[in-house]
């Protein structure tokens, strides 16, 4: 069965140089209202088996994250449609609503229902969270007494936790030294031997040929290559680097 | 609009997180801690008190309780559409990066604040047992007074909320009405007082004060909790319950249009915040 069917997906921006901050400034631009668009997805369509792991490739501004976020409901498509079986998680940004006076433990109870865990999964789960993170000795602590690695490490351990049938990531798994950013890839190791359906974007291209069972190239919101890991990053290498050097591109 | 209401309910233990959050994080690093919800409002009859009693000397009894019964329903709706105002753009991390029923946001601040309103009532109640008012039977009407004010306030937050993702002017404009309403509606003076001015034709005063229902809500805290207020010019004007209802109507009008309003953008906000 097919874990995520996206179908003709457009994603489209409405771009204001300036936006309109008050009523005034709205008012005076009525009459020569002009807008630019910026076509972020253009007639996206792809479907994910379970239990595949595709990681989506591409530079900055090819609509990777677009993509995701759209996935996520943060964004409403413009066009088209995103069918996603089962439950959802997706980790955009680590530590969602963590704020600084709240105590590790608060955190973890208010981040782990923004994510959409019930008070009683938490409960369950509280134990795994705080020694995945290896914070046993701080979780009682405010937030605003940890390092910066400890947050990330704490919003990355209750991430996990959501036992999620589709985990949407997006480069979040750099987290943290080398020995922690070991256990969250045999976290997810683990989530794809349990049948998990992944999608990620990186840029860590070397993560990308570890983990990803399918790779995908998105290319100025639109697909240029899709399939096996090796023949698409082979062909976005190729291409980056050949981008860089070519005598056509216009001279900075 | 069901179906918003029932994934709304699907989140309601992040609605009650934020509202715990809100609460336990204001008042976080005083010493005093919670106690500071509480003295504001003793602080306020204190002052009021002592304004009324001794230098404007208005020789009415009691006229502090008078004032409080409406001034601490006023702080509840002031509060609510202060705070809600900023709620979504103060909360842009999070609508960018997850997915949740937006209307949370002003949700839980118009809750945090309903449970200051309720702490400073029970203050209020003390206070009135202190100086020995008479224990009223429409006190049992309280509850319903404080549900229509909810809706009331929650409508308007939705509105306020949503409209300042767009344009930075609805904060300002609010804070401007908010200083007109403080004096137009009846706070610092009784609803007689209108109705027994000779320059304020009736007509008027009742589409003002009866038909608004902010202003019917803040008379009717004070009818159902206080004596009547009779002085040697002004007479008790009881609480008409018809009205009652149709402020009850058109909180919950204000209620659903500003859902619905809140509804129809608010998978725009990550997009603007």
């Amino acid at each position: 069965m097919d874990a995520i069917v996206i179908e003709n997906l457009h994603k489209t921006f409405r771009l204001s140089h300036e936006r309109h901050g008050s009523l005034k400034s709205l008012a005076l631009s009525f009459s020569r209202r002009t807008h630019d668009y910026v076509h972020a997805l253009n007639g996206i369509s792809f479907t994910v088996p379970e239990g595949e792991t595709l990681a989506v490739v591409g530079k900055n501004g090819s609509g990777k994250s677009t993509l995701l976020s759209t996935m996520a409901r943060v964004y409403k498509p413009t066009s088209g449609t995103v069918t996603m079986n089962g439950r959802v998680s997706a980790l955009l940004a680590l530590g969602a609503g963590f704020h600084t006076e709240l105590t590790g433990i608060e955190n973890v109870y208010l981040n782990g229902s923004i994510l959409g865990m019930s008070r009683r999964e938490i409960d369950k789960c509280f134990n795994q969270i705080v020694s995945f993170a290896e914070l046993e000795e701080f979780i009682d602590a405010p937030l605003r007494t940890y390092s910066s690695g400890m947050v990330m490490r704490l919003g990355f351990s209750v991430a996990i936790q959501v036992r999620p049938d589709i985990l949407l990531v997006d480069e979040v798994l750099a987290v943290g030294d080398e020995q922690f950013q070991r256990k969250c890839y045999e976290k997810v190791r683990e989530l794809q031997s349990e049948g998990k359906t992944i999608l990620f974007v990186s840029h860590d291209l070397k993560a990308v040929s570890d983990v990803a069972t399918r790779a995908m190239w998105l290319d100025s919101g639109e697909i240029r290559a899709d399939g096996d890991v090796q023949t698409v990053l082979g062909k976005y290498v190729e291409n980056t680097t050949a981008g860089d050097e070519s005598p056509a591109a216009p001279a900075l | 609009m069901l179906k918003e209401f029932a994934e709304l309910l699907r989140y309601r233990e992040l609605l009650y997180n934020l509202v715990v959050r809100d609460l336990k994080v204001r008042y976080k690093n005083s010493v005093l801690g919670f106690f500071w919800s509480l003295l504001n409002p003793l602080l306020q009859v204190a002052t009021i008190t002592i304004v009324f009693k001794f230098i404007l000397k208005l020789g009415v009894p009691n006229y502090s309780a008078y004032l409080l019964c409406a001034f601490l329903p006023w702080t509840f709706f002031q509060m609510s559409v202060m705070d809600s105002a900023m709620s979504v753009l103060f909360h842009g991390d999070l609508v960018k990066k997850t997915y949740f029923p937006r209307e949370i946001l002003p949700a839980s601040i118009v809750l945090s604040n309903l449970i200051h309103f309720i702490l400073a009532l029970g203050v209020f109640f003390v206070y009135l047992l202190v100086i020995g008012t008479p224990i009223q039977v429409t006190w049992l009407v309280l509850p319903a007074i404080v549900f229509i004010q909810l809706l009331l306030n929650m409508g308007i937050a939705f509105f306020v909320s949503c409209l300042n993702v767009f344009y930075d002017d609805v904060k300002y404009m609010a804070t401007v009405i908010l200083n007109l309403f403080y004096f137009a509606l009846p706070i610092m003076y009784m609803v007689e007082h209108v109705f027994h001015s000779d320059r304020i034709p009736h007509s008027l005063a009742v589409v003002l004060y009866y038909l608004n229902p902010l202003s019917l809500l803040l008379i009717a805290y004070r009818k159902i909790l206080l004596p009547p207020f009779n002085t040697a010019t002004i007479h008790d004007i009881p609480l008409d319950y018809r009205y009652l209802a149709l402020a009850a109507l058109t909180s919950f009008v204000i209620f659903l249009a500003g859902y619905a309003f809140f509804n129809s953008r608010k998978w725009t906000f990550a997009e603007r915040v």
